[in-house]
C-alpha cells in the first residue's frame, strides 16, 4: 500500500496542514497494551488484534515467559513513583523485545504509553550520550540492547490510516440512525498525551484541530460536532483520580467537559484513551450525584465503536457492559441487535440504576 | 506465630474463588474472601481500628523475612486448572494487602543489600545532599524543561488545575529560575506542587517550548529524595502511590490493576459498576481477557520471569532507592503520628 502520509511528509511540510501529518506504516505493529485500558474496557485489547487480523496486516506481541510484556510504567512515572531513568529502561525493553521479534513499528494501545515512548525517543534525541548509558544499563540488568524506533504509532492511528478500508470491506452498519438516516452526532475528546505532548510531530491535525478521531468518525457515516471544551484535559489527573480523596478535582473537569457537549445533544461520545473515556463514562455517574445532572451520554473509545459497526456481539466480544453509562441506547438507534441477558448485570440492565446505597458490608 | 503454621495451614482449596459453572450471583465478594482467609491467616486482615492495626502489625513483625517473602510466592504462584488456562486465585488475595506491603518494604532491602548500588541510585542519593536549585539545573527532566520563560502566563491561562485549585505553574516556573533556596523549599514542601494533573496543556500553547508539567514532575521527584513531601497532606499521600502504583509493578508489572477499582474507594463509580465487579473475572473472561490466570492480554498473571528482569531495570533505573526515601519519611511520620505504618499508610490514603 503506498504511504501516503510519509509522500505528504515529504512534499508538503512547509504548508499549515502538511505540518501536521505524520507517517502511519502499513503494518510490522508491535502491539503494546495498557493498564489502564486492560483494567476497565478488555474487551477492547482483545478487539485490537481480531480488527489487526481482518485487516491482513502484521503485527505481534510477545507473551514468553521471560521476554513478556509490561506496562510502560507511565501512570506510576506521572504519578512520581518512578524516576524517568526506570521508565527509559522500562520502554527500551519493549522496543529491544519489538526489534528482536521483527517487528519495527511501536503501537501503544494508550495514549499515556503513546506519551511516555515519545517522550523516551525526544529525551534520547536531546540528550548525548543517554543512549549509550540506558543501553549499557539494560545491557547488564538483562543482555538486551536497543535501537530508537522510526515509528511510534498509536492504535488509533492504525485505525485512522484503515477507517475507509474497515467501512468497505468490513462493516456491518454505519452511525447513522436506522430508519432515517440521520447521521448521529459525535463528539470526540482526544487524550492529551496523544495531541498535546508534541502535537505538532505526533498529532493528526495537531492539537487545535486534531483528526485522529474526527476524520473516522465522518468517514464512518457520523457527524462531528465541535463544543467548546473540545480540547480541554478530562481530568483524570493520574494522582487526581486515583488516590480517592483527590477525586473531586477529576469530577470537576468532568463536570466541565459534559456541560461543554451536553448542549451539542450528542449522541455518543468517542475517546482515543483508555483513562479519558473511563472517567468520562464513570464520571457522568459522579456529575448526577454531585450536581443532580442525568446527561448519560454514551462513551465509546474508537476500539469499541469500530467493533461494534463490525457487528460483533455487544458483550461477549466489545464489553459495553462495563460502561457505567448504557450503551444500550446507542445501539437501538443505529439498529445493532443485543441480548440484554448477555449483559449479566442485575436487574433492568437498561437504567443507570438506583442510587449508591454505600459500600457492602463487611460479614 | 510459628514459621510451621506459615503457609502450609493456608488452605487454598477453601477458598471459595469462582469456578467456571459458578453463576455470578454467587461468586463471592473479596470482602467474603477477606474474611474466609483471615480465619487462617490474620497476616492478611484489614484492619479498620487501632486495636487492629496493632494486632497486625504485631502479627507482621513476628514474621521472618524467608516467611514472608517464601510465603508470599508459594501463594502468588499457587495455580488450578482452568478450561481457559492455569488460574492463579491468590493475586486477588493477596493485593494491596499490609502483608503485601510489608513484602515488598523487606524484598527490597534485601534486594538492594545483595546488589551494588546502581549509578542513577547513586547520583539521586548524590543529588538529595545538593541545593534545590542545583537539582533544576541538573535533573534530566528539570534541564529539559525549561528553557527561555518570559512569564506570559499562557501556562497558567490553560491550566485546568488553575481552575481548580490555588495553584499557578506561571508562578512555580518563576521560582524555579530565581532559584532562591528558601523559596523552593517552601514550594517543595507545600500541597501547591500535587495538584498538577500532567495533562500538558501548559506544553502545548507555550511559545517558548517550555514544559512546565515537566518540571513539576521533577520537583516532585525532589521533593520526595528529600522527605519534604511529607509536610503537606497532598505530599503525604505519596506513600499511598508508592504502594499502589509501585506495588502493581513490583508484583504484578503494571501500573494498575483490575481490582484497583473496588467499589468501595471507587463510589462514585456508580452502581452498575458496583454490579459488575461482583462477578468482575467472569466479565473479562467473556470479553476474552485473561484476570489473574495465564495467557497474553488483559490482566493477566505476570510471569515470574518477566517479572524478575523488570525488577532488576526498576533497581537499576533507581525505583528502589525512591520507594526506599518515601518509605523512610513515612515510617518518621508514623512514629511521629503515634501510628502503626499500615495506620499511616491508610491515613495517608484517605486524607485530604
Amino acid at each position: 500500500m503506498r504511504d501516503n502520509a510519509e509522500q505528504m511528509d515529504r512534499r508538503g511540510r512547509g504548508n499549515p496542514w502538511g505540518r501536521h501529518i505524520k507517517s502511519i506504516p502499513e503494518g510490522g505493529y508491535y502491539l503494546t497494551l495498557s493498564c489502564i485500558m486492560g483494567s476497565f474496557f478488555p474487551g477492547s485489547e482483545s478487539m485490537i488484534p481480531r480488527v489487526y487480523d481482518l485487516l491482513g496486516v502484521r503485527w505481534g506481541i510477545n507473551s514468553d515467559a521471560g521476554s513478556g510484556w509490561t506496562c510502560c510504567t507511565g501512570i506510576a512515572y506521572h504519578g512520581d513513583v518512578m524516576p524517568i531513568e526506570g521508565t527509559l529502561l522500562t520502554v527500551a525493553r519493549l522496543w529491544s523485545i519489538a526489534q528482536a521479534s521483527g517487528l519495527p513499528v511501536i503501537t501503544p494501545v494508550c495514549v499515556t504509553s503513546f506519551g511516555v515512548h515519545l517522550e523516551c525517543r525526544e529525551l534520547y534525541e536531546k540528550e548525548p550520550g543517554l543512549k549509550e548509558k540506558i543501553n549499557r544499563l539494560l545491557m547488564d540488568a538483562c543482555g538486551r540492547t536497543f535501537e530508537i524506533p522510526k515509528h511510534i504509532i498509536h492504535v488509533s492511528d492504525v485505525f485512522y490510516r484503515y477507517r475507509d478500508a474497515l467501512r468497505d470491506r468490513h462493516f456491518h452498519y454505519t452511525l447513522t440512525e436506522k430508519g432515517t438516516g440521520r447521521p448521529l452526532r459525535v463528539v470526540d475528546h482526544v487524550g492529551c498525551h496523544y495531541s498535546k505532548i508534541f502535537p505538532q510531530q505526533h498529532a493528526i491535525g495537531g492539537a487545535e484541530d486534531c483528526r485522529v478521531l474526527a476524520d473516522p468518525v465522518r468517514a464512518w457515516g457520523g457527524e462531528e460536532v465541535d463544543y467548546p471544551e473540545r480540547r480541554g484535559c478530562c481530568g483524570m489527573g493520574f494522582r487526581q483520580c486515583m488516590i480517592t480523596p483527590n477525586r473531586g478535582a477529576t469530577i470537576a473537569r468532568t463536570l466541565k467537559k459534559i456541560r461543554s457537549m451536553a448542549p451539542c445533544r450528542p449522541d455518543l461520545i468517542v475517546t482515543n484513551c483508555p483513562g479519558c473515556t473511563t472517567f468520562l463514562d464513570k464520571g457522568q455517574w459522579a456529575v448526577h450525584e454531585v450536581a443532580g445532572e442525568s446527561h448519560f451520554i454514551p462513551v465509546l473509545n474508537y476500539v469499541e465503536l469500530a467493533g461494534l459497526l463490525l457487528g460483533w456481539d455487544p458483550y461477549e466480544t466489545v464489553g459495553i457492559q462495563f460502561h457505567t453509562v448504557p450503551v444500550e441506547p446507542l445501539l437501538e438507534k443505529i439498529g445493532i441487535p443485543f441480548d440484554r441477558s448477555r449483559s449479566r448485570l442485575e436487574g433492568d440492565r437498561y437504567n443507570v440504576g438506583p442510587p449508591f446505597a454505600g459500600p457492602p458490608t463487611a460479614g | 506465630m510459628s514459621s510451621s503454621k506459615f503457609p502450609a495451614d493456608f488452605d487454598l482449596q477453601r477458598q471459595a474463588f469462582p469456578g467456571d459453572d459458578t453463576p455470578e450471583r454467587s461468586a463471592p465478594e473479596d470482602t467474603g474472601l477477606q474474611n474466609q482467609s483471615g480465619a487462617n491467616a490474620p497476616w492478611l486482615d484489614r484492619p479498620t481500628c487501632p486495636e487492629e492495626y496493632r494486632r497486625l502489625r504485631l502479627c507482621l513483625d513476628s514474621l521472618s523475612d524467608r516467611e514472608i517473602l517464601e510465603g508470599y510466592r508459594i501463594l502468588r504462584d499457587e495455580k488450578v486448572p482452568r478450561a481457559e488456562g492455569w488460574y492463579y486465585p491468590n493475586v486477588r488475595i493477596l493485593h494491596g494487602t499490609a502483608f503485601e506491603r510489608e513484602k515488598d518494604r523487606r524484598e527490597q532491602k534485601i534486594w538492594s543489600e545483595a546488589h551494588d548500588e546502581s549509578e542513577v541510585a547513586r547520583w539521586y542519593r548524590e543529588a538529595r545532599e545538593k541545593p534545590c536549585a542545583w537539582w533544576v539545573e541538573n535533573h534530566i527532566i528539570a534541564r529539559h524543561a525549561l528553557t527561555s520563560c518570559m512569564s506570559c502566563g499562557v501556562c497558567t491561562s490553560l491550566c485546568p488545575a488553575a481552575e481548580f485549585f490555588d495553584y499557578n505553574p506561571r508562578t512555580i516556573m518563576e521560582i524555579v529560575q530565581e532559584k532562591d533556596e528558601q523559596t523552593l523549599v517552601e514550594l517543595l514542601r507545600s500541597d501547591t506542587i500535587w495538584y498538577c494533573y500532567q495533562c500538558a496543556s501548559c506544553k502545548v500553547k507555550c511559545p517558548r517550548q517550555n514544559s512546565p508539567f515537566g518540571m513539576l514532575s521533577s520537583l516532585r521527584q525532589l521533593s520526595q529524595l528529600k522527605g519534604y513531601h511529607v509536610h503537606s497532606i497532598r505530599g503525604r499521600q505519596q506513600v499511598a502511590a508508592r504502594h499502589l502504583w509501585g506495588g502493581n509493578l513490583w508484583n504484578r508489572a503494571c501500573s494498575l490493576y483490575y481490582r484497583d477499582s473496588h467499589p468501595e474507594t471507587h463510589r462514585d463509580f456508580g452502581p452498575r459498576h458496583e454490579t459488575l465487579y461482583r462477578s468482575i473475572e467472569i466479565a473479562f473472561r467473556q470479553v476474552g481477557a485473561c484476570p489473574d490466570m495465564s495467557g497474553s492480554l488483559s490482566a493477566r498473571k505476570i510471569h515470574p520471569e518477566t517479572l524478575q528482569e523488570v525488577r532488576r531495570l526498576w533497581h537499576a533505573g533507581g525505583a528502589l532507592f525512591l520507594w526506599q526515601m518515601i518509605d523512610e519519611a513515612a515510617a518518621r511520620g508514623a512514629v511521629e503520628d503515634g501510628l502503626t505504618i499500615d495506620e499511616y499508610h491508610d491515613k495517608a490514603k484517605t486524607e485530604g
